[in-house]
């Protein structure tokens, strides 16, 4: 069994070659597909999240490390699939309409999808009637919204109000980010939660899943 | 003082009779003109118009023919998507260089012919012909980092630090040697201030900020200067951990979105460096009151010390009450 304490760092360092050689070298060994992800992927995103925080890494750092958990997580996925294991929660998430803008959400979702969530990503420009399509077909149990812009944030109202039409807005929790977004905004349109970075954002909905369950 | 001798007294250290007032406005002043935001965008004459109408219903002491980021990478030729009042934004999902070789044969644009750079050279044209007299005419260009991310791709260039840094330099080269040219003919047509946004630039920290985007916004700045014109640097977003090095670019003003104190700005910047900013956008001049932007401007003057020019942290938003903006005018016009 390889030490896999080296997948951890490599996804710090944001080593993705590393990541996926060992964690590929561990499958093989017979190492449990769950205990990657919650014994060192996991922890390694948090990791990553705490010096994002504190200001000792930055956007570029955080993509490097999200491409090494990424690496790691395609080998990991199909295996956990097949177990039939369940994710910590399946989410979502997509820059609303008429915003193209997806660093954030990027974040955002890599930090999801190292937290243990399913994640789906509808990219950019995504239509409510989009957002309400993909959560009833996987399922969702939280949905994402994110904005760049003053001028597209109304957007997430759009959809918020489109989930009440469409009946399935106690079936999901909404949370919305972005940096035009205040709580006071959340409120405002009914979203469950505000989050005001990528590693709120992975607290936020652990907490808004923990709530629903 | 009219407001072009205001700002450029403040420039040189002098005294002024008030503080210079230099927010960024731009769909506000379409929307102040009743301009859609795409024909703004799109014509020298309807921007020109608005910058006018702005300027003389609030006071400002300055137009500026700033309107958006893909005015160098549609002329470039990368795929830009238009919406009817908004923006127009770049697709980065078809970023121009997605493929990295294709840097090598990529040519710098002509700015004689047609084409979105060269209308922004005809709004400075225009506004300094209807404004230049009294005001300051800001030309606008996209700093090396932001430019870079235009071409690149934002998310693939924040990796390409990593994975190709001879490949980031030399985009890096291309991308200032593109707004030397941009910046001049600004100039030539009557700019007396360019201002360069380098959005993406706050994304990094302070290592990738002093070994990549600081030496090119340097490089740029001093060109701009070298003209015979201010500079004015603009980083969107929280600049915090760079903010020492934007204290040495050169530029004649640095602008700072709200996630930096000025106080802090001041701390890493020689005392007569002149900070322009800062209040919270969205949340103090859109969705204050008049009293709290007053308060909030009053901070940021405390901050700043004398070397202030009044302004927000970014774009005055869409929808910012009209007696916010007041505020905002009366509030420099009531200092010095």
């Amino acid at each position: 069994m390889p030490d896999l304490e080296k997948l951890r760092e490599a996804v710090i360092e944001g080593d993705w070659k590393t990541a996926a050689a060992v964690t590929q070298a561990a499958i093989a060994a017979g190492a449990e597909p769950l205990a990657i992800v919650t014994g060192y992927l996991v922890p390694a995103m948090d990791e990553v999240g705490r010096r994002f925080e504190c200001d000792e890494f930055f956007v570029p750092e955080m993509l490097l490390s999200a491409r090494a958990m990424k690496a790691s997580m395609e080998i990991v996925r199909p295996l956990l699939v097949a177990t039939g294991a369940e994710p910590v929660g399946r989410v979502v998430i997509g820059t609303v309409k008429g915003d193209l803008h997806d660093i954030g959400k990027n974040l955002v979702a890599s930090m999801l999808e190292g937290g243990g969530f399913e994640v789906i990503d509808l990219g950019t420009d995504v239509a409510p009637e989009r957002f309400i399509e993909a959560a009833a077909a996987s399922n969702a149990n939280l949905v994402a919204l994110s904005a760049l812009l003053t001028v597209t944030m109304t957007w997430m109202k759009t959809t918020v109000d489109a989930f009440q039409t469409a009946g399935l807005r106690e079936r999901v929790k909404i949370m919305v980010g972005g940096a035009p977004l205040t709580q006071q905004y959340a409120d405002a349109i009914g979203a469950d939660g505000y989050g005001e970075s990528a590693t709120s954002a992975v607290a936020l909905a652990r907490k808004l899943v923990a709530a629903a369950s | 003082m009219t407001g072009k001798e205001r700002i450029l007294a403040k420039l040189r250290g002098e005294p002024t009779d008030s503080l210079p007032l230099m927010p960024i406005t731009m769909m506000f002043a379409a929307d102040l003109a009743g301009a859609r935001y795409r024909d703004y965008a799109r014509d020298h004459r309807v921007l020109a118009d608005a910058q006018v109408a702005v300027a003389d219903r609030f006071g400002f002491d300055y137009v500026s023919a700033i309107s958006d980021p893909a005015r160098e990478a549609s002329d470039l030729g990368a795929t830009v998507e238009w919406f009817d009042d908004q923006p127009p934004a770049i697709v980065e999902s078809r970023a121009l260089l997605d493929e990295k070789s294709r840097l090598a044969v990529l040519r710098l644009p002509d700015l004689s012919a047609a084409g979105r750079m060269r209308d922004r050279v005809e709004a400075v044209r225009l506004l300094a012909e209807r404004s230049g007299a009294t005001r300051i005419v800001e030309g606008w260009v996209e700093g090396p980092c932001a430019m870079s991310a235009d071409l690149r791709g934002l998310n693939t260039l924040m990796l390409d630090f990593f994975d190709d840094p001879p490949f980031v330099e030399a985009l890096f080269d291309f991308t200032v040697r593109m707004e030397v040219e941009f910046a001049r003919a600004q100039v030539e047509a009557g700019a007396t201030l360019i201002g360069v946004g380098d959005a993406a630039a706050s994304l990094v920290g302070p290592k990738l900020y002093t070994q990549y985007v600081l030496p090119c916004e340097q490089r740029l700045i001093a060109a701009i200067r070298a003209f015979g014109v201010p500079a004015r640097l603009h980083i969107c977003g929280n600049t915090r951990r760079i903010v020492e090095g934007m204290g040495q670019t050169g530029a004649d003003i640095i602008d700072l979105d709200f996630p930096t104190p000025l106080g802090h700005a001041r701390h890493a910047m020689r005392e007569s460096q002149v900070l322009l900013g800062n209040i919270d956008p969205v949340r103090e001049l859109r969705d204050g009151t008049p009293a709290s932007v007053k308060a909030a401007l009053a901070e940021c003057y405390r901050q700043a010390g004398a070397a202030y020019i009044c302004g927000a942290g970014c774009e005055a938003p869409r929808g910012t009450p009209h007696v916010n903006m007041e505020a905002m005018a009366r509030f420099a016009r009531s200092r010095s």
